[in-house]
């Protein structure tokens, strides 16, 4: 039991995951965190992001990691659409936040049945899948997929870039102060419209990615997003709504609980401790384990 | 979606040419276009497409001696059992159907099965698999399928003692189809001797494998059983390569009969072991390698071995009892409950709701083909280790 | 009573009976379609009553649907149905004042995830349940027929709208609607927050576990995943936002557009129906927050 639990596969097998949660939470708390948007339709642009791999893939036979640009620009130029066309006025009317909350949920909410229907009446709803970098390297006792490493490369590189720009770009730090003080963001100046345009086109960009990572080991299907809409939701409110550090370090909180409390408990209850931990953490801590308290 | 357009309007254009032949032969089923099961939904509607538009060609159906089109009535039952009961009775007393073709999944079938006995309507199933369908009222409905988990489990049992498996390692999702295997495959597995060395069940959701297959790999089981859904059966197969996990038999339940399960894992995927009974590998069936061939070229992807050659077989059925007996709903029934036809899964004839020939079966996949591996009465090839 | 009480009461009183009335005129099929409009509007009023007067967004009463569906699917055969569907309605009610308390501490945003992931979590624990006892699949055999389950969901139906509009016209409504528009401010001029909202939950949640109790039964094979299909959730937020939360007649037209809308557009392609499902609703967020209702009050709503 103990040599599994510190085998380096099941931590390989966590930091894969745990890199997925944290990308895909990272594109949710950007938008949630600048804006107060409840971005439900979260999974499908992840979705759209599959497709466009698999297609690529089936069609060229070239590498889908070819496609990461094109489909952050297409999912960034989504993002900002979306902005523009429903949110840009409501959040300069200065509404109320929970009625933003409220109204951006029902929007996406909307956004997402849209775009997953029409996905499946293009497309079918018949589960896709192609083979990309399968072969299995071995390093010591541990075993890893070509794409998985590719996943975790690539994952890995997209939260430093993330980090980097936040905390040492002046626009980043524009992101940074909106997300901690809006009001206080505007009196000093900062552009909040551009700030928000550009905050929502980079979280669109970053679940874009994702998507094209999850391809690679994932079916794909019209209706795969909803899953990892609530595994973002999950990851942003363990690490506290609007914290992207807090968050990036909750994506990889749940995936070793997943991997790690599961092997010691059992695999049947993987659900019920994702979810109890999730409730548990809003019941008892809703700023997140990882934030402290802030104000609204 | 341009595809999509030509190929509608170039269906009603031959559905307007043959129409000078006879009034069409209107054919109604609902499926799960929308909701929780609406993956499994394309493989079944790819099955009753095909067999039209091949009806159709052929100039149309044979209703007791004469010619006529079918056409197809198709609604979505939104993943909803009571939904598709409720447009079975709409497509009898409104749409006034000529014949049904049956819907996706064991709770619509048995919901269904309400309703064409209340109207005494004959249907050929499909798709359901379950003891459950044994509590339904025989006469008007019928199951060609022959995996049925209380044959499953002792067949398995049998296949893999006689493969000299000594233990076995059995993971289970928890939703129903799995479970109710589980239930007959453990004790049959004692019975024939084989150690349970492991036995787990998980959730729906999972999204990592690695701690079970790591206590799979600890097991030092000779075979592994995963009683699994499509969606984990990517995910068992995907981290079991990774891991290596290297028994030489592995069977897992649902999933692998999908094309893009073959199209995600290729030669990976040798070796593995699901539940079938049908190949286009059968010589015997001489028109399962034909319909094979159709499929991939209309849909340039494999059937689902599973689903699709049942929609399909189904069709088969319903098409040959019409033949002898026209639409009469009394004759159809006795032509059905009484007849012996040929699909291209071998002769099929019905005691009471169930198939009396087709003998619970296993496939394998082998060198990029599916072949039958049990029982040896229909076997295309031997089992095989991994 | 008087009379501005009575109107209403035999308002919906007729409109029940209407609803039961004709399903005795039409076929089996439109019989169902009736029995969906009563279904959601007894699961939408019920929502309202919390949700709609609060403005707290529960994206969680599936959890009260499917506790209700699994109390009556489990006790089916060794119990009368009408003691076990009122057994159904106060399991979930009591599950509804067990978990408002914390529940209700917790605002916004969270506490619309809350909602969610708690059904989730029901769902899950269900699931183990049912495998630990071994219970792959139930069958219910011998349940009753659309018409009778017809005139128990306009019962239902009625009974919602009734308590919708009665708490609606109450100290306590206007209680709640207080909350709506400043808990903070509501506290302060003295509404007793927490007893109002737990108890405004509790009785939102105590029709719907009645409601799925019935809708268990059109079913002949239970299944955990569809008695707490998050849809259902989703379904009762999109009928209301719609139909517009302001009185008991709100939900009513949702429910009424939606399944319209529904009939119509269907048949011919569902995937275009869900497309525009997913539109109206932004359309109505976006360019009619007050729904329905408010566009028919056009002026009075825009003031």
């Amino acid at each position: 039991m103990l040599e599994t639990v510190f085998s380096g596969q099941l931590l390989f097998a966590a930091a894969v995951l745990g890199v997925l949660y944290a990308v895909i939470g990272l594109g949710l708390n950007l938008v949630y965190g600048t804006m107060r948007l409840l971005n439900i339709a979260h999974g499908d642009i992840l979705m759209l992001g599959a497709y466009a791999a698999f297609w690529w893939f089936t069609l060229t036979g070239l590498s889908p990691l070819l496609t990461l640009p094109l489909v952050a620009v297409a999912a960034a130029g989504l993002g900002i659409g979306l902005y523009v066309a429903f949110f840009r006025r409501h959040l300069a009317s200065g509404a109320h936040v929970a009625v933003v909350e409220a109204r951006s949920l029902l929007i996406f909410f909307g956004i997402s049945v849209a775009i997953q229907n029409a996905m499946a009446w293009a497309f079918t709803s018949t589960p896709r899948a192609y083979r990309y970098l399968d072969g299995v390297w071995h390093l010591g006792d541990t075993a890893m997929t070509g794409n998985r490493i590719a996943a975790l490369a690539v994952g890995v590189g997209v939260l430093l870039a993330m980090l980097v720009f936040l905390n040492r770009t002046l626009f980043g730090l524009e992101i940074k102060a909106l997300i901690q003080h809006r009001e206080a963001a505007r009196i000093v100046g900062i552009n909040v419209d551009r700030v928000q345009l550009f905050a929502i086109g980079l979280g669109f960009a970053v679940a874009g990615i994702g998507g094209v990572l999850l391809s690679m080991t994932e079916q794909i299907t019209p209706f795969m997003g909803f899953p990892f809409t609530i595994g973002a939701f999950v990851v942003i409110i363990m690490g506290g709504l609007g914290n992207i550090r807090g968050g990036i370090v909750a994506g990889f909180a749940l995936a070793f609980v997943e991997i790690y409390l599961v092997t010691l408990t059992s695999a049947n209850l993987r659900s019920i401790l994702v979810y109890g931990i999730f409730v548990a953490v809003l019941l008892i801590r809703p700023q997140g384990l990882l934030s402290r308290a802030r104000r609204a | 979606m341009m595809k999509r357009l030509f190929a509608g309007l170039a269906a009603t254009v031959l559905a307007a040419s043959a129409a000078w032949a006879a009034d069409p032969v209107k054919i109604g089923y609902t499926i799960a276009k929308t909701g929780l099961f609406s993956n499994a939904a394309p493989s079944q509607i790819t099955a009753y497409d095909l067999w039209a538009e091949q009806v159709n060609a052929d100039g149309g159906l044979d209703v007791a001696g004469e010619k006529r089109p079918v056409e197809l009535i198709q609604y979505d039952d939104e993943s909803d059992p009571a939904k598709a009961a409720q447009l079975y009775e709409r497509l009898i007393t409104s749409d006034e159907v000529d014949l049904l073709l049956a819907p996706w999944g064991t709770p619509h079938h048995l919901n269904v099965a309400g309703v064409v006995e209340r109207y005494g309507f004959p249907m050929v199933g499909n798709t359901a698999a379950s003891v459950a369908i044994r509590e339904v009222a025989p006469g008007n409905i019928w199951f060609p399928t022959s995996a049925i988990p209380d044959k499953i489990g002792p067949e398995l049992a049998a296949m893999l003692k006689e493969a000299g498996v000594g233990s076995a390692a059995v993971i289970a999702n928890v939703l129903p189809f799995a479970q109710e295997n589980l239930q007959y495959l453990v004790p049959a597995l004692e019975e024939a001797g084989i150690e349970v060395a492991m036995n787990e069940s998980y959730p729906p959701d999972i999204k990592d494998m690695t701690p079970l297959l790591t206590q799979i790999k600890n097991s030092g089981a000779d075979a592994v059983i995963a009683l699994s859904y499509p969606a984990d059966s990517f995910l068992y197969m995907g981290q079991a390569r990774e891991l290596g996990i290297d028994q030489p038999y592995q069977f897992l339940l649902v999933g692998p009969t999908i094309a893009a399960f073959n199209g995600a894992f290729g030669p990976a995927a040798d070796g593995i072991i699901t539940l079938g009974h049908w190949s286009p590998q059968q010589a015997d069936w001489t028109k399962a390698q034909p319909f094979y061939d159709a499929y991939v070229a209309k849909y340039e992807m494999e059937p689902d071995y599973l689903d699709t050659a049942l929609a399909y077989m189904s069709a088969e059925i319903l098409q040959q009892a019409v033949a002898e007996a026209g639409l009469d709903h009394d004759a159809l029934r006795s032509a059905i409950a009484n007849g012996s036809f040929e699909t291209i899964n071998g002769t099929i004839e019905f005691d009471g709701v169930e198939n009396a020939v087709t003998p619970t079966a296993f496939l394998q996949r082998q060198a990029g083909e599916t072949h039958i591996v049990w029982p040896p009465a229909i076997a295309t090839a031997p089992l095989k280790k991994r | 009573m008087n009379a501005r009480a009575a109107w209403p009461v035999l308002v919906t009183l007729a409109g029940a009976v209407a609803l039961w009335a004709l399903g005795q005129a039409v076929g089996a099929y439109w019989q169902i379609v009736l029995l969906n409009v009563a279904m959601w509007i007894a699961l939408t009023q019920s929502w309202s009553v919390f949700s709609g007067l609060t403005g707290y967004i529960s994206l969680g009463h599936v959890v009260a649907y499917g506790i209700g569906a699994y109390v009556v699917v489990s006790g089916w055969g060794m119990l009368p149905l009408w003691l076990l569907v009122g057994l159904a309605g106060l399991a979930s009610g009591l599950f509804g004042l067990l978990v408002a308390i914390p529940v209700l501490r917790v605002r916004g945003p969270y506490f619309v995830i809350l909602t969610f992931g708690l059904a989730e979590l029901v769902k899950y624990a269900v699931l183990n349940v049912e495998t630990m006892l071994g219970k792959s699949s139930r069958l219910i055999f011998g349940a009753p027929g659309t018409e009778t389950l017809l005139l128990a969901m306009a019962g239902l139906a009625a009974a919602a709208t009734l308590l919708r509009h009665f708490v609606g016209i109450s100290r306590f409504g206007r209680g709640l609607a207080a909350i709506r528009e400043d808990e903070t401010a509501a506290e302060t001029i003295g509404v007793p927050i927490t007893r109002f909202k737990v108890l405004a939950f509790a009785l939102s949640v105590t029709l719907p576990g009645m409601v799925g109790g019935l809708m268990a039964l059109r079913s002949t094979y239970f299944e955990v995943l569809q008695v707490f299909n998050p849809t259902i959730s989703f379904t009762i937020v999109t009928m209301a936002i719609i139909g517009g939360n302001e009185d008991a007649r709100g939900p009513i037209l949702g429910v009424l557009f939606l399944v319209g809308l529904s009939e119509v557009l269907r048949s011919a392609s569902p995937q275009l129906y869900l497309i525009c499902l997913g539109l109206v609703l932004v359309g109505f967020v976006t360019y009619a927050p007050t729904g329905l209702l408010g566009l028919l009050h056009g002026r009075r709503a825009r003031r």
